[in-house]
């Protein structure tokens, strides 16, 4: 099994998740990079039709955990957020697919600590709409491995 | 140019439209489930136990990205409803603290704003399930505010 599967696996076990649409593209030692189509139902503006912060925030918070899991291969663990800022630099434009990297970039023995970038789809390059960095516990939950079974 | 938002925020805080038709209104919102209760002035938002609203499938709790998103709308339709703005006021930043696991049950969050500048608002939101002084998280969060008040005439 590789991260990649993990990371898909980990994703189709959580609910909300997969009622945002979250999807992995790519899950690296690293960095892992993930998707969120637009949809009517995320719109947070019905006047201008632009994505709603929270249903970017709840896509940070998922690829951050994703990060963990990534960094952590191939054992696996339950990582609750523990604190998380997102600051939002631009809206994307409405009906544009964001993309979603995340990166553990210091995992102590009870911390994980994680940075996310989000981009709009085909400007993963380009300016950032939002950046964000978070904090995770690494519960050492006996059986955690069995959500990615 | 009218801004059917606003319309309906002014026809909410006059009364003669009920504040639920606000959130009925924003997408987001309807796909979390979000309602709102009013005693007199003060507002209870309520995020209702729904099974799309899940995260971590050992425990079952919350998806902390929903509990998230239902405080960043509450602080919305709170500025909107209260302080009267009449735009939606674009979140600037948003910082979650999670302090309790978030069950599978009813949430609740109230809002309360620390500093109204005059293009800034910073907001504090509580959310908590059992009892009001036990939150499960708490948020802090600036939004940029329009630079026209609810008071003046549309165009």
């Amino acid at each position: 099994m590789t991260r990649l599967d993990v990371c898909r696996r980990f994703v189709a076990s959580v609910r909300h998740s997969t009622e945002l649409g979250i999807e992995v593209l790519e899950a690296h030692e690293d960095r892992v990079r993930t998707r969120m189509a637009a949809s009517p139902q995320l719109v947070g503006n019905p006047d201008s039709g632009i994505m709603h912060g929270g249903a970017i925030f709840a896509l940070m918070d998922q690829a951050g955990g994703l990060a963990n899991a990534c960094l952590i291969f191939p054992s696996f663990e339950i990582t609750p957020t523990i604190d998380m800022r997102v600051d939002h630099l631009r809206a994307p434009a409405p009906g544009k697919a964001v993309i979603c990297d995340a990166e553990c970039y210091r995992l102590s023995q009870h911390v994980a600590f994680v940075r996310m970038s989000v981009y709009e789809e085909g400007d993963e390059e380009g300016e950032m709409l939002a950046t964000g960095l978070a904090t995770y516990m690494r519960m050492k939950l006996p059986g955690a491995s069995k959500v990615v079974a | 140019m009218t801004d059917g938002l606003r319309d309906l925020v002014a026809a909410c805080r006059q009364g003669s439209e009920p504040y639920q038709a606000l959130i009925d209104r924003v997408p987001y919102a309807a796909f979390l489930g979000i309602e709102i209760t009013a005693r007199g002035e003060e507002l209870t938002f309520v995020l209702p136990k729904r099974d799309t609203n899940l995260g971590n499938p050992t425990l079952p709790a919350l998806h902390g990205g929903a509990v998230a998103g239902f405080m960043e709308q509450a602080a919305i339709i709170f500025l909107l409803l209260e302080m009267g703005e009449p735009r939606v006021p674009k979140t600037i930043d948003f910082t979650m603290d999670y302090l309790r696991a978030g069950h599978f049950r009813d949430t609740f969050a109230e809002c309360r704003v620390t500093r109204l500048g005059r293009r800034v608002a910073n907001v504090h939101i509580s959310a908590w399930q059992v009892r009001r002084p036990e939150p499960i998280a708490i948020a802090r969060a600036h939004f940029l505010l329009s630079e026209e008040s609810a008071t003046e005439p549309p165009e």
